[in-house]
């Protein structure tokens, strides 16, 4: 059932994010073509520069709202499709809450990789664009992967690179779930009520904002004293490994404030749904 | 064929008489198919199972029989439909008779306004 | 056993009681009415059969069940309300219907939905709204379900609607299933009902067969309704 779930909710998404990440790849094709004519001496006719200028702009602008798309997307699916007329539906569907939320969840995931994979794509592309006269010279300037390994064993994070990459990951999956689960819990507290549903849901936003950054701030604390405490002089080795071990530390207060969230999320849908 | 029903009555029991007429009168023909139970419910605006009961009631009188595959036909016989008919009659007659009754004409005077009642008839 | 059973089944809002210890039990095959002025707690009765809501006491059971996965495999529920996505097509529907309910009947649907000249390529946005009801009810009736829960169906819509609905529902359900409508219009319902149920202020006041209160009362049951709740 959850893949049926998955299935319904990129049916409702797509429509809208597959344009929008459509409109950035060919407004980013233009653009990179603009920069193109601007620089060269091909567009002294005013209204062509104009009209180049305006296609720049209109790239960083669609840049700008696909992420702030994929972000409304993932807030109104869940409002709308859960919390309003259209819970009707999705409540009385022989699923259990935990599928609901999940879907929810791993579709706005796929979403915001999807869009910021597109976002660093474009604006690489951009920055090459820019950096260099022709593509040829992109290639040829290409480091070799013997150079980019000297490169990082210079910075000492060779050996862990591929923990480094784990971490990287697992960081970025997690803060978006927590993101995700963030809005997801503090609106699901806030429609338990009979009135007030809206502002209650920012009150539990900012109350949710409050108490984790406390705790982040206790914890990142204690974490550098006992970095402190453990190598009170840093070089490159123990610089990596206390690196590592923060990084490890940030990676378990995500899980826990995803793990509470999620359950504060489906615990108010499964016992204090209260659909108007 | 056109349904209404009464406020005072229970619905199975108009059903089985606006059946009932329906037969005696022709609009269903001695061993027509009827429609199924659901249909005639739908046509008449009723539940399935209160139609049902109504049909079952006219089975018992003999005024329709069901072939257990093929569906309920109207009786073929037609000494039930005649005595349904009679019966029918009587009770009009009856019902006419106590409301005049009521009204305060005497037997005679009655039967002097049917008359003059049938001759208006006779001359159009 | 009972399709639908209330063990002093209590729902609060606060300090609004919507249902008050309530028990009821509900057999299949039949067509039952639940009858009551507005905010008697009738919709809340069918949120909670339909776990849309949790009780604050007793319990309520769906074919010896308490609300949850394997009762809303069969039950079918139309809310009071449009709760159809406006962006969806008539084909993107049937599909999310046949995707999560096994008893849904697509090509019965189909030929519903075109009886009304609503092809798969509509809109739900597109549609009139007297048509959003009739495609809603048809999607519900579609079916084959074990329990009925119908939210005021006919609140609100013109007398051929009416007509439309109740002809829908009476020749689209499963005969071995339960229909419960809840309204309002008494007079308008009464002909497809077996039995009904009254209930004001949260509690049952009276539960009997149309005909028995027709055959006992010599009145409709909207003329009997108007008399028990007169005030």
């Amino acid at each position: 059932m959850l893949g049926k779930l998955i299935k319904q909710e990129f049916r409702a998404t797509a429509r809208i994010m597959l344009p929008v990440s459509g409109a950035v790849l060919v407004l980013a094709l233009l653009a990179n073509l603009s920069i193109r004519g601007l620089s060269g001496n091909m567009s002294n006719v005013p209204a062509l520069r104009m009209l180049l200028a305006f296609i720049v702009f209109a790239y960083g602008a669609a840049i700008v709202a696909a992420a702030v798309m994929a972000m409304v997307i993932m807030i109104n699916r869940f409002y709308r499709n859960l919390l309003k007329d259209e819970g009707y539906l999705m409540f009385t569907l022989p699923v259990s809450v935990h599928e609901l939320v999940w879907a929810k969840l791993i579709v706005s995931l796929v979403w915001f990789l999807v869009t910021g994979l597109l976002i660093a794509l474009v604006c690489s592309a951009t920055a090459l664009n820019i950096s260099h006269t022709s593509l040829a010279e992109v290639f040829r300037e290409m480091p070799s992967w013997s150079e980019i390994r000297d490169a990082l064993k210079e910075l000492g994070v060779y050996n862990g690179l591929i923990g480094l990459t784990m971490q990287g990951i697992l960081v970025i999956l997690l803060s978006i779930l927590a993101l995700c689960l963030h809005f997801y819990a503090a609106m699901s507290l806030g429609h338990m009520f009979s009135k007030e549903k809206i502002l209650l849901s920012i009150v539990f936003f900012v109350v949710i904002s409050f108490a984790f950054s406390m705790m982040q701030t206790g914890i990142s604390i204690a974490g550098f004293e006992a970095i402190d405490r453990l190598h009170p002089v840093l070089d490159s080795q123990n610089g990596i490994h206390d690196f590592m071990m923060l990084a490890w530390i940030f990676i378990g207060m995500k899980l826990i404030q995803s793990a509470v969230l999620y359950f504060a999320t489906v615990l108010s849908l499964k016992r204090g749904l209260n659909l108007e | 064929m056109d349904w209404s029903f009464r406020s005072d009555q229970p619905i199975y029991s108009q059903l089985v008489q606006q059946i009932r007429l329906a037969i005696i009168s022709g609009t269903y023909s001695p061993g027509q198919r009827l429609m199924s139970v659901r249909d005639m419910a739908a046509e008449a605006g009723v539940n399935p199972n209160t139609m049902q009961r109504a049909l079952q009631d006219l089975e018992r009188e003999g005024m329709v029989c069901s072939q257990r595959t093929t569906g309920r036909f109207v009786t073929e016989d037609p000494t039930v439909i005649e005595q349904a008919k009679t019966k029918y009659a009587e009770e009009q007659i009856r019902v006419f008779f106590e409301t005049m009754r009521k009204l305060g004409y005497p037997r005679e005077a009655i039967l002097a306004l049917l008359k003059e009642e049938e001759g208006k008839h006779a001359d159009t | 056993m009972p399709i639908l059973e209330c063990r002093e089944l209590s729902k609060h809002f606060g300090s609004v009681q919507a249902l008050d210890e309530v028990s009821l039990t509900l057999e299949a095959g039949r067509v039952i009415g639940l009858l009551g002025p507005n905010g008697s707690g009738k919709t809340t009765l069918l949120k909670l059969a339909n776990g849309l809501l949790t009780p604050t006491g007793g319990e309520i059971l769906i074919d010896g069940l308490a609300p949850g996965k394997e009762t809303k495999r069969i039950v079918s529920y139309l809310p009071d309300r449009p709760y159809l996505a406006e962006w969806m097509k008539v084909s993107q529907l049937l599909d999310l219907f046949e995707d999560f309910y096994d008893d849904f009947d697509r090509d019965r649907a189909i030929e519903m939905l075109l009886r009304l000249n609503i092809d798969e390529e509509m809109r739900i946005k597109e549609m009139s709204k007297g048509t959003r009801e009739k495609a809603q009810l048809i999607l519900v009736m579609s079916r084959k379900a074990k329990l009925y829960l119908l939210d005021e169906p006919i609140g609100g819509v013109d007398p051929a609607t009416r007509d439309y609905i109740l002809e829908t529902i009476i020749r689209n359900y499963n005969p071995e299933a339960a229909v419960v409508i809840s309204t309002h219009l008494i007079a308008d319902v009464e002909q497809v009902l077996d039995d009904v149920v009254f209930i004001n202020q949260g509690k049952i006041m009276l539960q009997a067969s149309v005909d028995s209160i027709r055959e006992e009362h010599g009145m409709s049951v909207d003329q009997y309704f108007r008399e028990v709740f007169r005030c």
